[in-house]
């Protein structure tokens, strides 16, 4: 018996031990075992993981069946040992009628955005929440889109009323009725949103007092589409399509690796190794355009950091274009592997990726000595939007703004996929806890996926195996009827999980993205309020958000 | 006319009734000293206009590794007339609410406190339209007046971002405006000794001061302008002009990120051309007032002072640019603190300084 198996035993007996009444059974999930908890008491049962170790709230998922609603959670350990890191879901049923659950908000501070979502879409209520509105849709939306019965031809009237721009003189703060305070707008349109995100701002003077993050503007009905789409080839397009600055290669191996797992595809090891190479080269190109938008979050003008930065993907870029024929909607995993295999004449290929690699440290030692070396950037960046690491694992947290508050957790480490598990690097982390760390942290993963990508090279140029690009896969993807798993990789901005939800055909029951960014952007409020205006900007601009994944 | 006038102090009315020999009555002094102003603004918006649009965008791509216009004419030159053409077409759009009289008033009052301001400016080569014995004064105040136009339309506009701009703009122009006049008074007594005037605000004086060697030592290479013999202020007094017409570091009141264009951001067509163009004629009137107070206005050999004059402003313009591309904006806190608690004294300490080495070394 394993250990993760005994530890899951173990997990199992404490909380049925200390909540009797609130567990209903035990259920098996692809990824880990399910506790079956009974709706009204779901908030317990989670907070006992929790006490226990679980202490990340990776997602929450509602699927509907013929004669009930799910709300699934996915829980996760956080952190850097791999023998330590586990994974346990709880799952509570409700009726078809009137679907209520319990919030876990309480728990974990993150549910709130997941539990709203989950409102929105498949319009579950989760009781004693604090703030149970829609999300990603309009106030006025009739229905909830992803349930059997929701009518896709019925109107939807978004009157303007219901979007009237509030534009208040005088706005009362809760606990503070004296503060004489403004009201306003930022976004859906400015410049500093990165896409279309609207912050509802309560200014004292330049002092922020309060920030309500408003999203959906740029929500596509991906979880729909997907439901919608057989596994085998129509899926796969899609998830370029949710961090789509470079980070294509990341979605695409998040959805692959979580039906290849519950399909039970094999993937040969070549192809793999070309697929660490795809994935870490897409990292780099976004986690350089990160930092060159959050320089412009700082100075507002093109400046040179920017620019150097977007010099330095616009190489990548080429070379994610030699190998997959696209610049950012790349379109090249497949089930079982990889569409084509590497552009011919390979050396020269190889030969154009060498020499970025070895301006690699030097012009990371640039960007460093350009921000640490930069008196009034060093002023700006340090200090502000201070994210301290409990808050963080609170609100679920992950990717380099968790790895900048000190917390070395990486899927990529812990949970290894693909051929990370071969290869020798490291995990960075800084613990300033601020928007300098975050920076920081993106560019020495930068350095860590360059060596990667050296390794991957060396390990092709001296492939003698056969160069199998595509396991034999069947013509259809049938994952076994009534399977669900969660999987997640360490995609630019964070663990990217899908739950995939099967009922035994070609096309998903379930398909729910765990988006890294809304998990990260969900924290922005406890960040912003009481800075500086400039410093909310500069804040927002290095939890390095990008709309298409955050509303999907 | 260039060349041949000697670098000796004169306005451009004097320099036409030099030209001409004797007096020239009241009309015609008039009328010469229209078109001398007439010059001076052609010459000054040619100049603005030029590099605001053209070099400006060359500039900055030549920091950030970029190529930038190249396709519109010779070097991408012609798209200063590409621009201004699609400006001045665009249909002039006053947002609802706004406050017409002073939302239109502000763009046309920017431009003519900052192109007015100029004509206290001693080009050299004789073009100088006023030059009056309070000279340094005038063009001080003509300099922060370019706040109050900002007001107007940070104010005028009924946006919160205009608003919170024009109140960046208050808060900047008035812990700054101490410092600046301040730092520029500090070269006031060094001018009194080394010009050996009775009206050492009078502009020309303070660049008559400014030739010959450094301290008035023969032989000395170094020139005696006073970023060498007043290095501190000239510190200062950067710093403070930067803050005084918003450039980076401090360009708070437009903040790009955060304000989206602060008080600029509901002003379209003509009425942005004039803010656009005030704002960009501000950044060369603090040129050239330090060159003025500091780099010994048009000294320089070979060619004319006037030109001499050109490239200094030009050159603390490249400066301006540089910056831009190089140093991110403080913060509102940041910024007054700079302002208050550190440029404040540090320009008194260095004015009593001056005055208490330069009574030593008379007495």
């Amino acid at each position: 018996m394993s250990v993760v198996t005994r530890r899951h035993e173990e997990i199992q007996e404490t909380v049925e031990e200390e909540l009797p009444d609130a567990v209903l059974g035990i259920e098996d999930h692809h990824n880990a075992p399910a506790i079956l908890a009974n709706p009204s008491r779901v908030d317990d049962v989670v907070r006992v993981l929790k006490q226990n170790g679980y202490n990340h709230l990776s997602s929450v998922s509602a699927v509907e069946y013929e004669n009930r609603y799910e709300s699934v959670y996915h829980l996760r350990r956080i952190t850097d040992d791999r023998e330590d890191f586990d994974e346990m879901n709880v799952v509570a049923m409700t009726d078809k009628d009137e679907p209520a659950v319990k919030t876990v908000s309480g728990v974990f501070k993150g549910a709130n955005w997941h539990e709203r979502e989950a409102y929105d879409l498949m319009g579950i209520r989760y009781d004693d929440h604090p703030d149970l509105r829609r999300i990603l849709l309009p106030e006025t939306w009739k229905g909830h889109p992803l349930r059997e019965e929701y009518d896709v031809d019925q109107p939807q009237y978004t009157t303007l009323e219901a979007h009237a721009n509030p534009i208040e003189e005088r706005y009362e703060v809760d606990d503070d009725g004296d503060l004489d305070t403004m009201f306003v707008n930022i976004g859906p349109h400015h410049p500093a949103t990165h896409g279309v995100l609207h912050l509802k701002t309560v200014l004292d003077g330049e002092v922020v007092v309060d920030v309500e993050p408003d999203i959906g503007y740029l929500h596509r009905c991906e979880e729909y589409l997907c439901e919608r789409l057989n596994y085998k080839y129509q899926i796969m397009p899609y998830p370029d399509r949710w961090d789509y600055v470079s980070a294509g290669m990341l979605n695409e191996m998040a959805y692959a690796r979580c039906i290849e797992d519950l399909a039970d595809i094999d993937v040969p090891a070549y192809a793999q190794v070309v697929r660490t190479l795809a994935q870490e080269l897409s990292r780099m190109a976004a986690h350089m355009l990160a930092v060159g938008t959050f320089a412009l979050d700082l100075y507002g003008e093109l400046n040179v950091i920017f620019m150097y930065a977007f010099k330095d993907r616009e190489i990548l870029q080429e070379i994610l274009e030699d190998l997959s024929g696209q610049r950012l909607m790349f379109n090249y995993l497949r089930l079982g592997g990889v569409a084509y295999d590497l552009p011919e004449p390979r050396e020269e290929w190889f030969g154009k990726i060498r020499e970025y690699l070895d301006e690699v440290p030097e012009k990371m030692e640039e960007y460093r000595n350009l921000i640490e070396r930069n008196e009034l950037l060093m002023k700006r960046a340090e200090n502000t939007g201070v994210l301290e690491p409990e808050l963080a694992k609170e609100y679920g947290c992950t990717g380099p703004v968790l790895r900048g508050s000190g917390v070395a957790y990486d899927v990529r480490e812990v949970d290894p996929y693909s051929y990370y598990d071969e290869l020798d690097w490291d995990v960075v982390t800084y613990d300033g806890c601020d928007n300098l760390s975050r920076v920081l942290v993106r560019l020495g993963e930068v350095e860590q996926s360059a060596r990667i990508v050296e390794q991957c090279i060396d390990i092709l140029e001296d492939w003698d195996g056969e160069q199998e690009i595509q396991s034999k896969v069947p013509r259809s993807v049938k994952p076994p009827a009534d399977t669900e798993n969660y999987t997640a990789v360490e995609g630019a901005k964070g663990e990217l999980g899908i739950h995939i939800v099967s009922d035994g055909t070609e096309k998903p029951h379930r398909f729910k993205i765990r988006s890294p960014c809304f998990s990260n952007l969900s924290v922005f409020s406890e960040l912003a309020e009481g800075e500086y205006l400039a410093d909310m900007i500069a804040t927002l601009g290095s939890l390095d958000l990008v709309f298409g994944e955050v509303d999907r | 006319m260039a060349g041949a006038v000697p670098m000796t102090a004169t306005t451009f009315t004097e320099t036409v009734a030099d030209y001409l020999g004797g007096e020239l009555s009241p009309l015609a002094e008039f009328g010469v000293a229209l078109a001398g102003a007439a010059l001076l603004a052609t010459i000054l918006l040619g100049v603005v206009g030029l590099s605001a649009v053209w070099l400006k965008r060359k500039l900055n791509a030549r920091f950030g590794d970029r190529i930038a216009v190249n396709r519109v004419g010779p070097f991408g030159l012609f798209i200063l007339f590409a621009d201004s053409l699609k400006l001045l077409s665009k249909e002039v759009v006053v947002p609802e609410g706004a406050d017409g009289f002073s939302y239109k008033l502000a763009p046309i009052l920017s431009v003519v406190a900052v192109i007015t301001a100029f004509a206290f400016i001693p080009f050299g080569s004789g073009l100088q339209v006023a030059d009056p014995e309070t000279g340094l004064i005038f063009a001080l105040a003509f300099a922060s007046l370019g706040a109050i136009p900002i007001v107007m339309a940070g104010y005028g506009s009924n946006s919160k971002y205009s608003f919170i701009g024009f109140e960046r703009e208050v808060a900047q122009a008035i812990a700054y405006e101490i410092p600046l006049v301040v730092s520029a008074i500090a070269v006031v007594p060094l001018v009194a000794v080394f010009a050996d005037t009775s009206a050492p605000l009078r502009m020309s004086e303070i660049v008559a001061a400014q030739q010959g060697p450094l301290f008035g030592i023969e032989g000395l290479p170094i020139p005696n302008w006073f970023l060498f013999a007043q290095p501190v202020a000239a510190a200062l007094f950067l710093v403070a002009i930067f803050a005084e017409f918003s450039r980076n570091p401090f360009d708070l009141p437009e903040a790009g990120s955060e304000l989206v264009a602060g008080y600029l951001t509901e002003y379209g067509g003509v009425n942005f051309v004039l803010l656009f163009l005030a704002e960009f004629a501000a950044i060369f009137f603090g040129g050239a007032l330090f060159t003025a107070l500091f780099l010994g206005g048009g000294s320089g050999p070979f060619l004319p002072a006037f030109v001499w004059f050109l490239v200094k402003m030009m050159a603390f313009y490249f400066v301006v640019q540089w910056l831009r591309a190089t140093v991110p904006r403080v913060r509102i806190d940041q910024l007054l603190d700079l302002g208050w608690k550190y440029l404040l004294e540090l320009t008194f300490l260095n004015l009593l300084l001056t005055a208490g080495v330069l009574w030593m070394v008379i007495t």
